[in-house]
């Protein structure tokens, strides 16, 4: 599928927007979004095949030297003049608050006018076939074991187009991702629920990965079916790639979106230039820093795309900034300007955030723990970027006794504690390397974009509930 | 909507469908500390179609998005598209609700005001709260919302319902020379009250003082822990999901009608589904699917008395008047008094990272970003620990008061309280 023919036909209409809208605000860009998603599934009794989350409309932003302004619309053909003074009613503000403005910087209007595209193979399968591969593999699932009450198989395809226009810079880009999963409820006189997440760029990678550890999922259900709770405890831990990226993510990312600078909500703020973890830990984030679920080329401030490196040899050298927080800090934006979607605002947000691999073999570092747990798979996080605290949920773990994986599972496992104190205590660092393209990051409670995150294995000291 | 049900009515190739239409429109103010950085305001409307096509024993649905962009080819094209989708998925079938014309608003007086006045009200509102020494608001934002929803079927069913709310993101934050701590407000409502905003903040600011003084405990606990209404209304969400049609339908439920819930000599769990709750936002008088909403008690005395959900899988199941897919939540008051909480120690929490309730793993658990930790007649806020219990234990040996609030989608007992928790 190629970039949106509805964007691709609209430019003029946003151009003469922007020139309208110019009479009123020294800095005006438009972002068109035409987003579409479809996605396949069958288990045991259902299947579904149908178009999931989409969009299709633009934001219009806006500068007074003071405030931003933003309108969100369905439609910016027609009447521009109607249109522009139809916007500048909307976003008036009660006489009372125009005293009270923040201060920023100028915008920088740099010019550049550039298509980027990155194709994927979508196009080369059918529904019939996608609902067929659904079908297989809930089939296979379910017929591994009695126990298997449902066994659930899910794709989803993704594909972007976004249209970014000012006075001087005029971007398109189209790009998507893919995702699937595979998913088992099993009853082994207790309850469990296994899954494995995949996401990639392209189909043929998602059905080959959906189609590959069946098994894998099916022993992983019969030994959640036996899992314990933890005994509360401060342990050694190993963490599987998955849970190195929640940590990443929820433990310093979140404490480095510079939006967070601004309302000094952030320890990170104080900190830059200071040891924030071990000396051999090293972090990045970037739409550009890896290929996964948030490779973009362009953010929605029409920023290109970075790669940041947060932490240097377990310095904070650098935060992730959208436009907003840039202008308001007078630092340059390093694209991570992202909205839910085109009717949301756009604040700082991780895209693809990860440690850097280490040297350590993951054998050698599962032989230094006496006793201790390897964690495994992300189920949910919260930061608190300000208090600079962490609690992280791992789907499960498997005891660590005299250096050796034993078959005793734990779950769920909640981490929680001192992000300073986790991050201080990381002692090894795998020379493996992972990124998990499946998941999805809020602010607060809201504000949901997808994010990718991951790294090699990490040995650390952390407190488990 | 007119000139899409148009098209859908005189399509030959689908054998029913369903049209939501959702309008949004909305003024937003985004503060920092006290200055104003963003204002926004959006009209937009989202419309998603969903076809079905009956194929031999099977029926099959298939949903696209209708954009404003689209022309009338470019939506006979999705319809075509998703019938061919519709006619590959093989559904047990079931009959969409039938006739039924409805134009509901949920009560408010929040359309009274223009939205700019009513920003600068409720952001004077929460500014008058900021008035401790050491105390701020580092940031606010505030969400004034118009939502309109339409369902319209091909089975007659022509529903719109209205409401207006708001929500308030507030950061109370506590600093000094030493340190800064804040907390994080999400407060949500339908009628606005400038008094009890004010005072809903300024008992955060109270808060996060507290947290700028808390302290961690010396020694691991095993001690009552008494959670706030949103943590109960997640332990609620937890306990009714279980009892969805839905969940049932894919074997996801862990427990099944008649199942005891409580052994022990707590209070018992009354739980029901509503449609409305008044001061709810979430509170809708149909579901997604046009169907009426009957309420619904599914745990009475602490044992599963019922199931609730969409009418599609109520059908499945053999259900004969499926509940619709309810919204809210209401716990039935308990026999708790506060004198009786403050007989043993205990733990007050006041703000979670998030609790983690684990129906599977029989668990319950989170970290506590403050508390008040209650013994000896002394009060002392305490931070930087974690709770967890088996919650088969924590369900039957509960305490709920008496009194009850409405926090979201949720009405019951303001405090539930959890006997023997391990707090580290």
């Amino acid at each position: 599928m190629p970039f949106s023919t509805y964007l691709d036909g609209i430019r003029e209409d946003c151009r003469a927007l922007v020139d309208e809208l110019g009479r009123y605000f020294g800095y005006v860009s438009i972002l068109g979004t035409d987003v579409r998603s479809a996605a396949y599934s069958a288990d045991r009794r259902m299947t579904g095949a149908r178009d999931s989350e989409g969009e299709c409309g633009f934001v219009i932003k806006m500068h007074s030297g003071r405030s931003f302004y933003e309108y969100s619309c369905d439609d910016v053909t027609g009447d521009k003049k109607a249109l522009a003074e139809k916007i500048v009613n909307a976003v008036r503000t009660d006489p009372e608050l125009d005293g009270r403005r923040i201060k920023t910087s100028v915008i920088k209007d740099e010019p550049m006018k550039k298509d980027f595209v990155r194709e994927t193979d979508f196009s080369d399968y059918t529904d019939e076939y996608l609902l067929k591969v659904c079908k297989e593999i809930s089939d296979k699932l379910c017929e591994k074991d009695e126990k298997v009450l449902n066994g659930i198989c899910a794709i989803q395809t993704h594909t972007v187009s976004k249209l970014f226009i000012t006075k001087n810079r005029e971007l398109s880009q189209h790009y998507g991702w893919a995702n699937g999963v595979k998913y088992v409820i099993y009853n082994d006189g207790k309850m469990a629920h296994a899954r494995k997440s995949e996401g990639a760029g392209t189909l043929a990678e998602i059905i080959e990965k959906l189609y590959n550890g069946l098994d894998g999922v099916i022993d992983l259900a019969k030994h959640l079916a036996k899992a314990q709770p933890i005994k509360p405890g401060v342990y050694d831990v190993i963490t599987d790639s998955s849970i190195t990226g929640l940590i990443a993510h929820e433990a310093f990312g979140h404490g480095v979106e510079m939006d967070q600078f601004v309302k000094d909500r952030a320890m990170a703020k104080y900190c830059v230039g200071q040891y924030v973890a071990s000396p051999i830990t090293n972090m990045h984030d970037g739409a550009s820093a890896t290929l996964s679920v948030a490779s973009y080329f362009f953010d929605d401030d029409g920023v290109l795309a970075h790669d940041t490196q947060i932490i240097k040899d377990g310095v904070l050298v650098a935060g992730l900034s959208d436009l907003g927080s840039a202008t308001q800090l007078g630092t340059e934006p390093t694209g991570n300007g992202r909205r839910d979607n085109y009717r949301r605002k756009a604040y700082s947000r991780m895209t693809n955030t990860f440690f850097s691999k280490g040297t350590d073999k993951l054998e050698d570092m599962i032989a230094s723990v006496k006793h201790g747990y390897m964690l495994f798979e992300t189920n949910n996080g919260m930061e608190d970027p300000k208090n600079w605290q962490i609690q992280c949920t791992a789907e499960y773990g498997i005891e660590i006794v005299d250096g050796k994986l034993t078959e005793n599972y734990v779950s769920p496992v909640v981490m929680s504690g001192s992000v300073p104190e986790l991050l201080k205590s990381i002692s090894m660092i795998s020379d493996g390397f992972e990124v998990h393209g499946s998941g999805f990051c809020g602010k607060g409670y809201k504000e949901w974009v997808r994010v990718s995150d991951g790294g090699p294995n990490l040995k650390a000291r952390v407190k488990l509930g | 909507m007119k000139k899409l049900k148009d098209i859908l009515d005189n399509y030959s190739g689908i054998d029913g469908y369903r049209v939501t239409e959702k309008t949004v429109l909305s003024y937003e103010l985004f503060f920092v500390h006290r200055d104003l950085e963003t204002v926004r305001s959006t009209d937009t409307t989202s419309t998603e179609v969903t076809v079905y096509v009956n194929h031999g024993e099977f029926e099959g649905e298939s949903a696209f998005h209708v954009f404003k962009s689209m022309t009338e080819d470019d939506i006979k094209a999705k319809i075509k598209s998703a019938a061919a989708r519709a006619s590959l998925v093989n559904n047990k079938p079931y009959e969409l609700p039938g006739k039924g014309e409805l134009t509901a608003e949920l009560p408010t007086n929040l359309d009274g005001y223009e939205p700019k006045t009513l920003g600068r009200m409720i952001a004077d509102a929460v500014y008058d709260a900021d008035d401790t020494e050491g105390g701020s608001i580092n940031a606010l934002e505030i969400f004034i919302y118009r939502d309109t929803t339409r369902v319209v079927n091909s089975r007659g069913v022509d529903k719109k319902q209205t409401v207006n709310r708001v929500m308030i993101e507030a950061i109370p934050t506590f600093t000094d020379e030493k340190q800064s701590v804040e907390l994080y407000e999400d407060y949500r409502f339908t009628v606005f009250d400038k008094e009890k905003i004010t005072a809903e903040i300024r008992e955060k600011m109270k808060e996060v003082a507290d947290r700028y003084r808390a302290e961690k405990p010396g020694k691991e606990l095993l001690i009552n822990v008494v959670l706030r209404p949103f943590e109960t209304a997640a332990l609620c969400g937890q306990l009714s999901y279980d009892c969805n049609y839905r969940s049932i339908y894919s074997h996801a439920n862990l427990h099944k009608e008649g199942d005891d819930l409580q052994t022990g000599d707590g209070d018992k769990i009354n739980l029901t589904m509503r449609g409305v709750i008044e001061g709810s936002e979430n509170s809708a008088f149909f579901d997604a699917d046009g169907a009426p909403l009957s309420d619904k008690q599914i745990i009475k005395d602490g044992v599963v008395c019922g199931s609730y959900g969409p009418v599609r899988f109520g059908q499945y199941l053999g259900i004969k008047e499926p509940s619709g897919n309810l919204g809210c939540i209401e716990l039935g008051a308990g026999t708790l008094e506060d004198e009786e909480i403050e007989k043993e120690p205990y733990i007050e929490c006041v703000s979670m990272s998030g609790i983690q309730i684990d129906l599977y793993n029989d668990y319950i658990g989170g970290e506590i970003r403050l508390a008040y930790l209650h013994e000896n007649g002394k009060t002392t806020p305490v931070t930087g620990i974690s709770m967890s219990a088996k919650l088969s234990n924590v369900l039957s040996t509960l305490r709920l008061s008496k009194k009850t609030d409405v926090v979201r989608n949720y009405k019951g007992p303001v405090k539930l309280l959890m006997k023997g928790v391990s707090v580290l």
